[in-house]
């Protein structure tokens, strides 16, 4: 099925959903409406934002750059990148798709992008909040362990999956 | 006048691009919100809780998969483990349950297969759910160790 037909099918496939939802429980339909709408609000200002960046960076970053920084040969420097890109980005993992897609078609390795996403899963802002619901120790080890993961798991993806030119799944 | 030129045309093409990747995925952008805004509705933190039982194995194997449905900003999950803590819920099944909830996004799968491919949205999920119980258990031990 080709990419396109498939995200229309997902689409089509959520408002029969709505519908059916309306249909049994107009509240709920409606309530879970304001919720999406309030999402919707919530992520374009950064989807847009990752979206001209996406847009620039192709237009004018060679790909012998990003290779440079984020390819095979990037070596240390590279994990640091996608780490602490990783733990300074912000709003949700889906607004920075077509950018991360736009870095591996670009040569990125497949592992640093693995990486910057499990370093996601630390929430700078909310840490202190961590603290106060789960204490010092809980949020420190945790942390740790989350850092530790993010590069093993992008090491291990290096080794799972072949570059992008390979595999067009 | 010349470089003007240059920069407007450079402007134009940044704007069309950004706008044509806009709506190869606004589709896919509507449908997860759509869901995420579903299962806001109907996934309250009373059912979260009923999932949990008091055993370590089986609950640390419920807080990876009730927060890898789960969606919503990080707090909720704090205030969700925050209840499970004071019910006596083990510190693995917590952690397995806040780690999910950031790591994993079952909504999102579709929308990550389609940008990203099915091969890298299947591996990369899959390390992060072996990664959620696996950290669960490194931090529960290293807690009761520092204790």
């Amino acid at each position: 099925m080709k990419k396109n037909s498939f995200s229309y099918l997902f689409l089509a496939l959520t408002l029969a959903l709505y519908i059916f939802t309306f249909l049994n429980s107009p509240e709920h339909g409606l309530i879970a409406l304001q919720k999406s709408s309030l999402i919707l609000k919530e992520v374009m200002p950064i989807l847009l934002l990752v979206l001209v960046l996406t847009a620039l960076l192709n237009i004018l970053v060679p790909s012998k750059k990003i290779a440079k920084y984020l390819g095979e040969k990037s070596g240390i420097k590279g994990w640091f990148i996608a780490v602490l890109g990783g733990l300074f980005s912000h709003g949700s993992s889906y607004v920075w798709y077509p950018i991360l897609q736009d870095f591996r078609l670009h040569g990125a390795k497949d592992g640093l992008i693995i990486s910057f996403f499990y370093a996601r899963a630390i929430k700078l802002p909310w840490l202190p909040m961590m603290i106060s619901y789960f204490g010092l120790s809980f949020t420190l080890v945790l942390t740790l362990y989350i850092l530790i993961a993010s590069v093993l798991q992008g090491l291990l993806a290096d080794r799972l999956l072949t570059p992008l030119n390979n595999t067009n799944l | 006048m010349m470089k003007d030129k240059t920069n407007r045309f450079l402007l134009l093409e940044v704007m069309t691009k950004a706008l044509k990747l806009f709506f190869s995925i606004l589709p896919m952008l509507l449908a997860t919100i759509g869901l995420v805004g579903l299962l806001q509705t109907y996934v309250s933190s009373e059912m979260l809780h009923a999932l949990f039982r008091g055993d370590i194995l089986v609950d640390t194997l419920m807080g990876t998969f009730s927060g890898g449905v789960s969606v919503g900003p990080p707090i909720i999950s704090y205030i969700i483990g925050g209840e499970l803590m004071d019910a006596g819920i083990s510190v693995y099944a917590i952690s397995a349950f806040i780690l999910s909830w950031v790591s994993l996004g079952l909504v999102q799968l579709p929308f990550e297969a389609s940008v990203l491919g099915l091969r890298f949205m299947l591996i990369r999920n899959l390390l992060a759910l072996i990664f959620a119980l696996l950290i669960s258990f490194a931090l529960g031990l290293t807690l009761s160790l520092l204790s």
